[in-house]
This record gives C-alpha cells, structure tokens and sequence, in this order.
C-alpha cells in the first residue's frame, strides 16, 4: 500500500439540494462536510465567510458558483474538496455572478497541497463541471464528479 | 530599443484575489492558457491584493472589486467577471495591449 499517496488523496464531500436561506448559510453548509470529517477545526467555516465580509463576494468567480475556502491556519487540516448544490439559489452580492446555486469549499493543510486538485478543477470548470454538478440528481452523482476531478490531479 | 512585451521579454502578470490560493488559482490557469492561445510569452502568479501592491507587474488581472486599485500601479489592469470563461479574459486582453502598444498576438 502506497501510503504516502492515499494520505494526500484529496478528500471529496457533495450534497444536492440543500436548502440555505442566505450565502452565509451556503458557505456552511459547503464547509460542514469538511469540520465533521475533521478536514478543518470548527471555526473555519467562520473564517471562510469572514474572508467574504473583509473582501467582497469574489469568490462567485464565474455566473451560479461560489468557492469558499480560509486560510491553512484558519483550521484547515487534511486536503479536501466539498460542494453543495442549493435547493435555491442565494445572492452573495456579485453585481454580474449572482444567483449562486453551486458553492464548492475546499480545505488545505498549507499554501502548496491544493495547487494540483485546483488546477484539475480549474479544467474541469472550464469543460462544463457547474452546469453537471447543478444538475446533478443526487449526492452520489455529485460525489462522482467531484471524484473525477480528484482522479485528474497531476502526480 | 525596448523589447517587445510577452515576444522578446516574458510579461510578469499578477492574478489577484482576497487570499491568493482559491480564486485567483483558478484564474491564474485560464490566464496561462490564453496567452499560450496568443502566442505570448507570461509569468504568470496568483496572489492576494496586499501581496501584489508590493510586486511589480505588466498585468494584474482581478475582479472589479480589487483591480481598482492598481490602476496606475500597473501598466495594464484587467478586470473580469468570469474567472474561467478564456474568450472573456482574451479580448479584454487583446484590447488592453493593444491600447498600450503592446503586441497582443504573433
């Protein structure tokens, strides 16, 4: 058993329409996969929405998606890559990217583990992963095409 | 005489974002694949805003909500909305360097 890959293998949570009343619900109900799974300590969740307060909703980076994630020493312990679809959609206050119905948060134990699983996101955001995950039927689905992005990491 | 930017010099360009590892990550891919589409020579580098007042660059590139202020701190200032759509990202660059006399495309 090769242990010093299964140890870095990112770790991937999804959940399908979830219902959030606001995009600070929506940020924790990504992050809430992550702290139960103890990929990030209780208060990171907090820090990722306090990043958005102290910066703005630059996180919605492209129309109907959101990716939250704090800082290594905000809590974050182990590798990890979770999404929520929303059962409806929330603003975060983005004057061209708003309504967010896709939140993804990501955890990263330091500033260099996340480099390849972001990368392979970044391709796969480009090849249509927001619409397919907004669509997508059921938590094991979602799952899936978090999966394929994780098994699309350059080693 | 000066080299021409991105041809004969590698242009050095900034993603920017709140934190500088989630957001500006992913933009920092669509950013080096454009200007591989363009024929362009780059470096490019994500980072949060207060790291990136303190680099020089030929290109910072952000969301309208941090590329205001490094206008006139770099020579071209690029803001989108959309962080993986390459087109977008592509024309506003093209007419970017084109308004500073840059060459955009070989």
């Amino acid at each position: 058993m090769d242990g010093v890959g299964v140890a870095d293998r990112p770790l991937v949570y999804a959940r399908t329409r979830v219902a959030a009343a606001d995009w600070v619900q929506a940020i924790q109900a990504a992050c809430e996969p992550l702290l139960r799974a103890g990929c990030a300590s209780s208060h990171y969740a907090q820090r990722c929405v306090d990043l958005v307060r102290e910066h703005g909703p630059y996180i919605v980076l492209a129309p109907g998606v959101a990716l939250a994630h704090a800082r290594p020493e905000d809590g974050a312990r182990r590798l990890a890559l979770s999404a929520v679809t929303l059962r409806r959609a929330v603003a975060f206050g983005h004057s061209t990217n708003d309504p967010v119905r896709v939140v993804l948060a990501f955890a990263s134990p330091d500033a260099q583990a996340h480099l390849g699983l972001l990368a392979a996101l970044a391709r796969r955001l480009a090849d249509g992963l927001i619409e397919t995950l907004r669509d997508a039927p059921s938590d094991a689905v979602a799952a899936a095409l978090l999966q394929e992005v994780v098994d699309n990491v350059d080693r | 005489m000066p080299g021409r930017k991105g041809v004969d010099d590698e242009l050095t360009v900034l993603t920017v974002c709140g934190v500088g590892m989630g957001t500006s990550l992913i933009l920092r891919m669509t950013a080096e694949d454009v200007f591989k589409q363009l024929g362009l020579r780059a470096r490019v580098q994500a980072m949060d805003v207060s790291s990136a007042h303190g680099m020089p660059a030929d290109i910072i590139i952000g969301q309208e909500m941090h590329t205001g202020e490094f206008v006139g701190r770099a020579p071209i200032v690029v803001t989108v909305r959309n962080f993986i759509d390459k087109a977008e990202l592509r024309d506003k660059l093209v007419a970017a360097m084109e308004a500073a006399g840059w060459t955009a495309s070989v």
